[in-house]
């Protein structure tokens, strides 16, 4: 489904991935860990699009394609999902108009029924159930003063309502309380599929627990230094990262 | 001595119609006060970036009585509690206050005759605004409101004023609330008009102890119109206002709200201006937190597109002794194109120690991250960028109570900011 062969990407013309190679198929789960600043949530905002990196060298390839020709709207409604660690507020816009418009521009995309206001909101009512959401937050503004963990359950909202194909999960287990990190990490296994994936970016196993990821890679200054099995993120938990570094640098010698 | 000026005298051609017979000597009293003088000019700083030049050339005849269809203007919760005026009338078939529950008192100001000793007293002691004293001077009618006592108000009421100028007029609509204490009311108050006019609306309001008034006011004149628009307001002790002035039509506008606090007051004073073409509306406000304890809110949000221009000067003063005021205001604007402008000010002066002020004024275009995390759900540059506009200018109607006033207004912000396609946004 997604290919990443040797990706850089720097920022304000600072390099921030140097060299990432990763492949994730259809029907896996991957996760990333790493130290503060490795270059995490900039991977993943550098596959949906974000207008702040910009790409230096390397390939990824989504469903065959050449990711870096889709626009970041064209990459959405391709089915690329981004649950960010900070998500925007949107004062003035309903977040139920913008559900609504986001599902039916996807819709539209893929030559589906768009729904109308009536119909959308059986279709909403069913996806705040699967996230445990009040129903009040429909009606506040997009995320506009929302607490964090609430913002984080109005990402996985999203996610429902726009049933990606890939989603990017980053950090959704920050600010989370015990409860809502158990039903959101159920919602997201009931929205997986063969045909979809999912990379979470964590800095804990909890979450590791519930969305189990097939992968694990160690992110650290732009790389990919380790890629092992789910165990991998309770070593991590014990052991911190050192000797992942260490391991690396050892390995670099060689 | 005085200096001759060349070209019409606006003001003079104003006042040199008869003079109404009710409330002669208040009407004496600004017509003293207006004798010899002259439009403002852009020397004077109030008037800065408020050229009234154009509309010094201009002739304004009086305004006749006319009949018009309101069928549009229509809310369905305030069909029953609607006072109409057409050219400064009252147009009683147009009016229906059969709703209005009892003891309100609620009726058009040519009824109320000398009755209303309040009339011209709210802000006294403050120098009165010369488009005031044109009102003062000439209005022919208006409408004056009054809440007994612990009465709250279910309904809102609804003021329309509506100018219908075939020929270029002048009119001076006119309103008085007064609520007693610990009363509740929703005022709605639209301005609405076709053809070229000149409108002088005065607005004088007292809220005693205890009292909360919430005042929704929509400027929709036409765009050949000038509407130069005074609101006074006394709060009192633990009293409360909270007004939300919507400016969307005139060529020119300028609003000039002045609101008095009281000890333990709160007031909201919020505003959305939405320009394009040529436009250009002023708002110079005034907070005075008189006395101690006292809150006010200020957003104060302009879209300008076109050539247009916006003004914004909020001056808030806390008087000495005026201690534990918590004032904050924020000027926000959002230009949309490169020829647009916004002048924004704020104008602080606070003359007691104990005291919580902040103010903040951004210009710019919409911002990048709200924009990808829209694209980032799949919508295209375009429609986010509208969508983000639409949301900017609807957050200040976000908590107006009257749903279908809430709606309509909605549809308009949305029509204005290229959004209508993108659905129901409701
Ligand atoms: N807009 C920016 N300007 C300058 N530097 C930036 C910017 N955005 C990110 N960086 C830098 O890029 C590096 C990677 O940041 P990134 O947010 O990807 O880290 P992360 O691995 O997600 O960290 P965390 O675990 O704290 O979320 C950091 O050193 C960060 O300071
Ligand atoms: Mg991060």
């Amino acid at each position: 489904m997604l290919s990443i062969k040797n990706l850089t990407a720097s920022i304000n013309g600072t390099p921030v991935l140097k060299g990432i190679d990763l492949e994730i198929k259809a029907g896996e789960i991957h996760a990333i860990m790493g130290p503060n600043g490795s270059g995490k949530s900039t991977l993943g905002k550098v596959l949906v699009g974000h207008p702040a990196y910009e790409v230096t060298g390397g390939e990824v390839l989504y469903e065959g394609r050449n990711l870096f020709e889709l626009a970041a709207d064209e990459r959405a409604r391709a089915g690329i999902f981004m649950g960010f660690q900070h998500p925007i507020e949107v004062p003035g816009v309903s977040n139920a108009a913008f559900l609504r418009l986001a599902y039916n521009k996807k819709a539209e995309a893929e030559g589906r029924d768009e729904l109308d206001p009536l119909e959308f909101d059986d279709f909403i009512h069913e996806k705040i159930k699967l996230v445990a959401m009040k129903e009040e937050f429909l009606d506040r503004s997009l995320n506009e003063g929302f607490s964090g963990g609430e913002k984080k359950r109005n990402e996985i909202l999203q996610m429902a309502v726009l049933e990606p194909k890939l989603a990017i999960l980053d950090e959704l287990d920050s600010g989370l309380d015990i409860d809502a990190l158990r039903v959101l990490g159920d919602a997201v296994n009931k929205l997986q599929r063969p045909d979809r994936a999912l990379l979470i970016i964590t800095h804990f196993p909890r979450i590791l627990e519930t969305i189990q990821p097939q992968f694990v890679h160690v992110l650290s200054g732009g790389r990919i230094l380790k890629s092992a099995g789910k165990e991998l993120a309770t070593e991590l938990e014990d052991r911190g990262y050192d000797w992942v570094l260490e391991e690396a640098a050892a390995g670099g010698a060689r | 001595m005085t200096t001759m000026v060349a070209g019409p005298n606006l003001l003079a051609d104003l006042l040199s119609g008869p003079r109404p017979t009710e409330w002669a000597s208040l009407r004496e009293a600004a017509e003293l006060r207006l004798a010899g003088r002259e439009l403002p000019a852009t020397r004077e700083e109030d008037w800065k970036y408020t050229d009234l030049k154009a509309l010094a050339g201009l002739a304004f005849g009086p305004a006749p009585k006319a009949t018009v269809d309101i069928s549009s203007h229509l809310l369905p919760e305030m069909v029953g509690t609607r006072q109409v005026f057409v050219n400064g009338h009252h147009a009683p078939h147009a009016s229906c206050a059969s709703a209005v529950p009892a003891g309100v008192r609620y009726f058009p100001m040519s009824h109320a005759s000398e009755a209303c000793h309040a009339l011209g007293s709210i802000g006294n002691g403050v120098a009165k605004g010369l488009f005031e004293d044109l009102n003062t001077a000439r209005f022919q009618d208006g409408a004056v409101i009054l809440v007994p006592k612990n009465l709250k108000v279910a309904l809102p009421l609804h003021l329309l004023f509506i100018t219908k100028a075939e020929t270029p007029i002048a009119v001076f609509p006119r309103v008085l609330v007064l609520l007693e204490r610990g009363a509740e009311l929703e005022l709605v108050e639209e301005h609405h008009g076709e053809g070229a006019y000149l409108s002088c609306p005065v607005v004088e309001v007292h809220v005693a102890e205890g009292a909360i008034l919430r005042h929704e006011r929509v400027q929709r004149e036409s765009p050949e119109a000038y509407h130069l628009g005074t609101l006074k307001a006394e709060v009192g002790k633990g009293g409360q206002y909270h007004s939300r002035t919507l400016s969307f039509g005139a060529r020119l506008s300028r609003q000039q709200p002045w609101v008095r606090l009281a000890e333990g007051a709160e007031a909201s004073l919020d505003g959305l201006v939405l320009l394009d073409g040529a436009q250009v509306a002023d708002t110079h406000s005034f907070l005075h937190h008189a006395e101690p304890q006292a809150s006010s809110h200020q957003l104060h949000k302009c879209i300008v597109d076109g050539k247009a221009r916006a003004i914004f000067n909020g001056q808030i003063r806390v008087a000495p002794g005026a201690q534990g005021t918590d004032a904050q205001q924020q000027s926000r604007n959002l230009l949309l194109s490169e020829t647009a402008r916004v002048d924004t000010k704020p104008q602080l002066e606070i003359y007691a120690d104990d005291v919580k002020c902040s103010h903040g004024a951004a210009v710019g275009q919409l911002d990048p991250e709200e924009l990808f995390y829209l694209q980032s759900r799949g919508m295209n540059a375009d429609d986010a960028r509208n969508l983000l506009t639409y949301g900017f200018a609807a957050d200040v109607l976000t908590h107006i109570p009257v749903a279908s006033l809430r709606r309509a207004l909605r549809q308009l912000v949305m029509a204005r900011t290229q959004a209508t396609s993108l659905g129901d946004l409701g």
